[in-house]
């Protein structure tokens, strides 16, 4: 029967929904920048706690609001799947994962089994309910387009993600550590590829031809690409805990088919139709781009896992990937998403895009995004420039930081002051 | 034919249309930019008459419902044709960044309506309105001038 709940923007949650998850993101973003301009070098070593605490600002923190506030709002127009009170259904999702994720970095840090406890508790509560209830809405769909697909299959991920990491926390905490390195391996494989890349992808291939006017994605890739690399992650896990069989092949047909994917992707964006060139272009190229080379060193590094530089090449390129396309995204959905709510009320003076975020200032975060990812490649040969690049950090989710409240007050204000058409 | 590739065409001749008018207007090629622009909007309001005319009304006559995914899209028709006319007023007033920031709003607001229609309504319409039907209302739909 027909799903047409959800088929307008209209019943596309209110603006506050996104926002909400928009703002926290970008906040999680300032504070990266501040933990690493004071922890310099040692923010970087991924397996110390410090380190740990890097990375799950980036991936919880950040990559996981953004996304969260992406779902809110672009299943129900992709998708025609909605929630019924979806303004209480934020909160109730944000508040635990914000509180746990808080929870979990002092646990990282401290190595705190009794914050480990809360955290999990609290990230359980947080995230699994929402997300089962939109893996099973999407499975229910009796039609499919790539994007609610590949989302379907993200969201996946993102179960598997988070139930690993509970795992790893309980390990952490002095369960059985029998097979520790197994499922660290694979959470790291699921939340990097199966959650945040497949998402971003997924997302991609509606809102690419969407925002600029390309050629759809070839069907090779937008039908069959996210359930191969869900199919792949899971495989993964499975033989990780059999170490007899050996992951490298699984490792390259993964790190393939992201490469596979961008590059395409480049490929449409260069012969898009639409000729005009803002900064949210460049945010994507720049995103997708340092995907093709993270994929490229990933099908060398599968080969020798003791390559320390190629490692150290990829954790750097994966984050310059994920925040360039939330750049990007949040350039176009956040002046979009206020005139548009504010023009389907009825106000006389809507603002337009342009006068919601101009794209002057769009520009101006992109060059400060270029010095970031500048000084972080040097920093690899002159680890105190990481103090450096965290300051750029700092600015960079600043600019964006004030972008979005901006935005969000220019909503606001017209919303008290502004004369509309009764309808 | 299916119903899906003949209106899912359209979409794309629209875009088109589109992407030529914004390349020219944001090199200051007001005339050629006009035209193009015209170009889009007759066709774009065409293919909205071609769909309210005829597919809606028998979409609605087979599934026995009105108040469903038509009536969304008759919603959404209203407000692209809003932004048509603050378009034209640009182009008379040749002021670029206006025109230039309603293109990011028409485009993004006309790409996830077309999205909608392409990956749900259309794909109900071919799935439910009976062959014989289906090439009677695409040649309807071919008949109507503007």
């Amino acid at each position: 029967m027909f799903h047409n709940k959800g088929l307008s923007l209209e019943q596309a949650p209110p603006i506050s929904v996104v926002f909400r998850f928009f703002l926290v993101g970008a906040i999680f973003g300032v504070i990266e920048g501040i933990w690493i301009l004071f922890q310099g070098k040692d923010a970087i070593n991924a397996y110390s706690n410090t380190g740990l605490v890097t990375t799950h600002l980036f991936t919880l923190g950040i990559m996981l609001s953004f996304m969260l506030g992406a779902l809110f709002q672009m299943l129900p127009v992709v998708a025609g799947v909605s929630f019924k009170e979806p303004v209480k259904r934020a909160i109730q999702t944000q508040y635990p994962t914000l509180f746990g994720t808080v929870t979990l970095l002092f646990g990282l840090y401290y190595d705190s089994a009794l914050a480990y406890s809360i955290a999990g508790i609290l990230l359980l509560i947080g995230i699994m309910p929402v997300a089962f209830e939109m893996l099973n809405r999407l499975i229910a769909l009796p039609n499919h387009s790539a994007s609610s697909r590949g989302m379907g299959f993200a969201i996946y991920g993102l179960i598997f993600t988070i139930s690993l990491g509970l795992v790893l926390i309980a390990i952490r905490s002095g369960w059985s550590a029998d097979y520790y390195p197994a499922i660290r391996d694979s959470h790291i494989a699921f939340g990097s590829i199966g959650w945040i890349t497949l998402l971003i992808i997924s997302v991609s291939f509606q809102v690419i031809e969407m925002f600029y006017v390309t050629k759809s994605f070839p069907k090779y890739i937008s039908r069959y690409l996210p359930a191969s690399i869900a199919f792949i992650t899971t495989l993964l896990f499975v033989i990780s805990l059999n170490s007899d069989i050996t992951s490298n092949i699984f490792y390259f047909v993964l790190y393939l088919l992201t490469a596979i994917y961008s590059l395409v992707a480049i490929y449409r964006l260069i012969k898009r139709k639409r000729s005009v060139n803002d900064a949210t272009v460049e945010f994507w190229l720049i995103g997708l781009s340092s995907l093709t080379l993270f994929s490229i060193l990933g099908i060398i590094y599968s080969f020798d896992f003791n390559s320390l530089s190629i490692l150290m090449a990829m954790k750097i390129l994966f984050p310059v990937f994920a925040t360039s396309i939330i750049f990007a995204m949040s350039y176009k959905i956040v002046p979009f998403l206020t005139w548009f709510h504010l023009n389907a009320q009825g106000y006389f003076k809507a603002p337009m895009m342009h006068e919601v975020i101009n794209p002057k200032y769009a520009k101006i975060h992109l060059y400060i995004h270029l010095l970031s990812i500048f000084l972080a490649v040097i920093s690899v040969s002159i680890p105190y420039f990481w103090h450096l690049t965290g300051a750029v950090i700092v600015i960079s989710f600043g600019l964006l930081l004030v972008a979005i409240y901006r935005a969000w007050h220019i909503y606001i204000a017209t919303e008290q002051s502004g004369e509309k058409f009764e309808f | 034919m299916q119903i899906s590739n003949y209106l899912t065409n359209e979409h794309r001749e629209c875009d088109n249309h589109f992407a030529e008018a914004e390349k020219l207007i944001s090199q200051g090629n007001w005339q050629d930019g006009e035209k193009k622009f015209l170009e889009f909007a007759d066709d774009t309001l065409r293919h909205f008459k071609k769909e309210e005319d005829e597919l809606f009304p028998l979409f609605e006559e087979i599934t026995g419902s009105s108040e469903g995914p038509t009536n969304v899209m008759r919603y959404e028709h209203e407000q692209v044709r809003g932004l048509f006319g603050k378009m034209a007023e640009a182009i008379e007033k040749k002021d670029k960044d206006i025109y230039l920031s309603l293109c990011e709003s028409m485009m993004i607001l006309l790409q996830q309506h077309n999205m909608k229609e392409e990956q749900m309504l259309y794909a109900m319409c071919d799935r439910v309105i009976p062959p014989q039907k289906k090439s009677e209302v695409i040649e309807k739909m071919e008949a109507v001038k503007e």
